[in-house]
């Protein structure tokens, strides 16, 4: 039997606060991993702030829409980077969003595991229809990762993102229930 | 289509806890109401006490509680009420509690039309695929009116409570959605 929480590289934790923003803020200062994580203007936020937003979302406790995860490494046990899932419990289906703020560990599959175990978590324990998420036309290295895990490529927003004088397309890509447990080979949790 | 909160007797509509507290302290003196609704020894509360508690229950927005009111379309009289708490949204399975308070208002087909009303509500609005609810074996007239709604029975917790000094039974019932679907013709909202 398959383990839930972990994958072949990399396994989810549940990190304190202090860990939390402790690599945050360091994650937070790399441009390139911003411009890729996010559309928002880049910002800096001291690690109290950081800290004190984790313990905010720690108090709010359990939410059946919610479901934040950190990930470490099997190998070296380091922390490496986060995904969520928000659902919409009335439809059944999900968004993810995912990043590894550890460059040394960008494209070399941590984050196609990453997102094994997501699909696996959303699918099997949160029993949704379909995952759904959104990345930036200038992140090739995402979108091949996301298609290894089946995703589709299910459509465009045309120039959406206005980044260093250029606008790009936000892609949206989805996975349906079926699909991902076809891929699984009846190899169930 | 059909508006949501309308059924052919009664509506439902939103909770007050000013007004409910103010009848909750009516209708808890009627030994019988409360014999019917719970199995906890009754305390009689002031409409304050009950006032404060509701508002803490009612507190921020839960996606799981639905709190509502069951009011006469005709004079707009305020008969009862139910909760249907979603017990799993993975699962898609909900409890439901109903009551209608004074003895002048049973047996007269309000509760059992509050009940299509919040079960349409729950296969439609929310989307779910079970509604259960539990009734004591000495309450007939609810057991035949959830029948009447599509509840089928499910199981029995033998001599669960003691009444007029005897033990009996607390019975469990579910209806699912295809089956709620099916009795429905294809006259969906």
């Amino acid at each position: 039997m398959r383990d839930l929480f972990r994958g072949e590289l990399v396994r989810i934790t549940a990190e304190e606060p202090e860990a939390r923003a402790k690599s945050e803020v360091r994650w937070q200062r790399d441009t390139e991993f911003h411009r890729l994580a996010d559309s928002d203007a880049a910002q800096i936020t001291s690690e109290r702030k950081i800290k004190e937003w984790f313990e905010k979302q720690a108090e709010q406790g359990f939410k059946p829409e919610r479901h934040p995860f950190s990930v470490r490494t099997l190998d070296e046990d380091k922390y490496i980077g986060f995904f969520g899932l928000w659902v919409d419990l009335i439809h059944s289906v999900a968004w993810v969003g995912i990043g590894i703020g550890e460059r040394d560990f960008w494209g070399k599959g941590y984050g196609t595991d990453m997102m094994k175990l997501c699909l696996q978590y959303a699918f099997t324990e949160l029993c949704v229809e379909r995952v759904s998420l959104g990345l930036h036309e200038y992140n090739p290295r995402a979108l091949r990762s996301y298609e290894k895990c089946g995703f589709r490529l299910e459509g465009r927003t045309r120039k959406d993102i206005l980044r260093e004088g250029r606008r790009t397309d936000t892609l949206w890509m989805g996975i349906l229930r079926e699909e991902w447990l076809q891929m699984q080979n009846g190899d169930l949790i | 289509m059909k508006d949501v909160f309308t059924g052919k007797l009664v509506r439902l509509s939103a909770v007050d806890p000013e007004e409910m507290s103010k009848a909750f302290t009516r209708w808890n003196r009627d030994s019988e109401y409360t014999r019917l609704l719970m199995m906890s020894a009754q305390p009689l509360s002031s409409a304050k006490a009950i006032q404060k508690w509701m508002e803490k229950e009612m507190e921020g927005v839960s996606p799981t509680d639905f709190f509502f009111t069951i009011r006469t379309l005709d004079e707009n009289k305020l008969l009862g009420g139910l909760g249907l708490n979603v017990i799993s949204w993975a699962a898609r399975e909900s409890f439901i509690a109903i009551f209608i308070g004074e003895r002048e208002d049973w047996g007269k087909g309000y509760g059992t039309d509050a009940m299509s009303i919040v079960l349409r509500y729950a296969f439609t609005e929310l989307n779910l695929q079970r509604v259960s609810l539990g009734v004591f074996e000495y309450n007939p007239r609810a057991i035949r009116s959830y029948e009447k709604v599509g509840f089928q029975h499910e199981g029995r917790m033998r001599k669960y409570l003691n009444h007029e000094g005897k033990r009996w039974d607390l019975f469990y019932m579910g209806i699912l959605r295809e089956e709620w679907l099916q009795m429905q013709n294809g006259d969906k909202t």
